[in-house]
């Protein structure tokens, strides 16, 4: 070992002294390789990465935000559309269905007349052949008795007759 | 206290055995933990990956409480590395040291020894005058070092960067060197007949448990004040205070 006292009287080591500065020098280089370059890098990495994923945690966090205000005015004008699609189909089948009783009670009431005027008209026609009929048998009667109003027998014969014409009829 | 040495010539610098590999074994720990603790980084972190990036963190956080953005990136590198050494440094004598037959201390912690420690703060204090000539300019850089707040500070302020050398340096050795001094004191007194052969692993005693323990909060301590005043040197020399 050398003590102080070494040094001060004898020559100094100066062979150790190089000796140390050259392999602190290679061991420096080797320390660069296979420690010191690698591993900063790999750290110099992973700080790039680490604020890398905080930018992106920030935009995915804003673009969620923003798809949720979407999301979310979407939906509202979805529920009005539902509602107003509701209410037009109610209201549409309400018109249909109106429209269709409307229909269906002025045909009724159409036929409704209809069957008024052919029963006031039948018996219109009922009425008018009775007259006629009656008409035409006073006629008959009246012709009749003028022809056979000599005897009793005649009329008799006559009225037979007229009554089987009748009956005939 | 100068215990014997293997020193050898080499191009005509004078090298230690003791030192040369108590440093290859802390910076061979500190390569092979960390080659483990990497394998394949993942954004999300595995088990192994968390506690170097745990680590990482630690001296970041050191780096960039005190200095600016921009020299905080570039300081990043060598604080980690140097605390991760340091750190394993002052550790590694606290579980393992090895003595040859000769009474040579083969492994211990380097930062024991003031050569390691002095040779650290100087890298230290060259890493934070280049960074203050990078930011200020050379004028500027001389101009904040040495006559700030005011010119008649100049002699005070070069003995404060004097100053700065030895105080960042001998902290760090004085802390590590005692720590281990008093373990070997103890064990030594423990082992009976307080005479040791061949290589010995030091085994943990009550005392020595305690001692150890105290040490290894101390040496963590120590290696997160040398890279902290490391900072406070950059920021000071910057002008950044």
């Amino acid at each position: 070992m050398f003590g102080l006292t070494t040094l001060a009287a004898n020559k100094l080591p100066l062979g150790n002294m190089l000796f140390i500065i050259i392999s602190f020098l290679l061991l420096m280089l080797i320390l660069k390789k296979v420690a010191y370059g690698p591993l900063t890098k790999v750290l110099d990495e992973r700080a790039d990465k680490i604020s890398a994923d905080i930018d992106g945690a920030e935009l995915a966090r804003q673009d969620a935000e923003k798809l949720a205000v979407q999301r979310q005015s979407e939906l509202a004008d979805t529920r009005q559309q539902a509602t107003k699609v509701v209410a037009d189909a109610k209201a549409s089948a309400q018109k249909q269905s109106d429209s269709l009783i409307s229909t269906a009670s002025d045909r009724a009431t159409l036929i409704n007349k209809q069957a008024q005027t052919d029963a006031e008209k039948l018996k219109e026609d009922a009425i008018s052949n009775a007259k006629n009929d009656v008409a035409a048998l006073s006629v008959a009667i009246a012709s009749k008795l003028m022809q056979k109003e000599l005897s009793l027998n005649d009329q008799q014969a006559l009225i037979d007759a007229y009554i089987s014409d009748l009956e005939t009829k | 206290m100068d215990d014997p040495t293997a020193p050898f010539e080499f191009l005509g610098l004078t090298f230690d055995w003791g030192t040369i590999l108590s440093t290859l074994l802390a910076m061979a720990i500190v390569v092979i933990v960390s080659v483990v603790l990497t394998r394949r980084p993942t954004v999300r972190p595995g088990k192994r990956q968390n506690v170097i990036e745990y680590l990482l963190d630690f001296t970041n956080g050191i780096v960039d409480g005190q200095l600016q953005k921009k020299q905080a990136r570039q300081f990043g590198l060598y604080a980690f590395t140097l605390f991760f050494f340091v750190v394993v440094s002052n550790e590694m004598g606290l579980l393992l040291q090895l003595q040859g037959t000769d009474g040579v201390t083969y492994i211990k912690s380097p930062t024991a020894s003031p050569i390691v420690t002095m040779t650290l703060a100087i890298m230290s204090l060259m890493v934070a005058h280049g960074m203050g000539v990078q930011k200020l300019g050379f004028k500027g850089y001389l101009k904040n070092m040495l006559l700030t707040p005011y010119s008649w500070m100049l002699p005070l302020n070069i003995i404060e960067q004097l100053a700065n050398f030895l105080t960042l340096s001998l902290r760090l050795f004085g802390n590590i060197f005692a720590g281990e001094m008093l373990l070997t004191l103890v064990a030594n007194s423990l082992a009976w007949p307080g005479h040791l052969n061949g290589f010995v692993t030091v085994l943990a005693l009550p005392i020595e448990m305690v001692w150890q323990g105290f040490s290894l909060f101390i040496g963590g301590i120590q290696a997160y004040v040398f890279v902290i005043l490391t900072g406070v040197f950059i920021a000071q020399l910057s002008g950044d205070e």
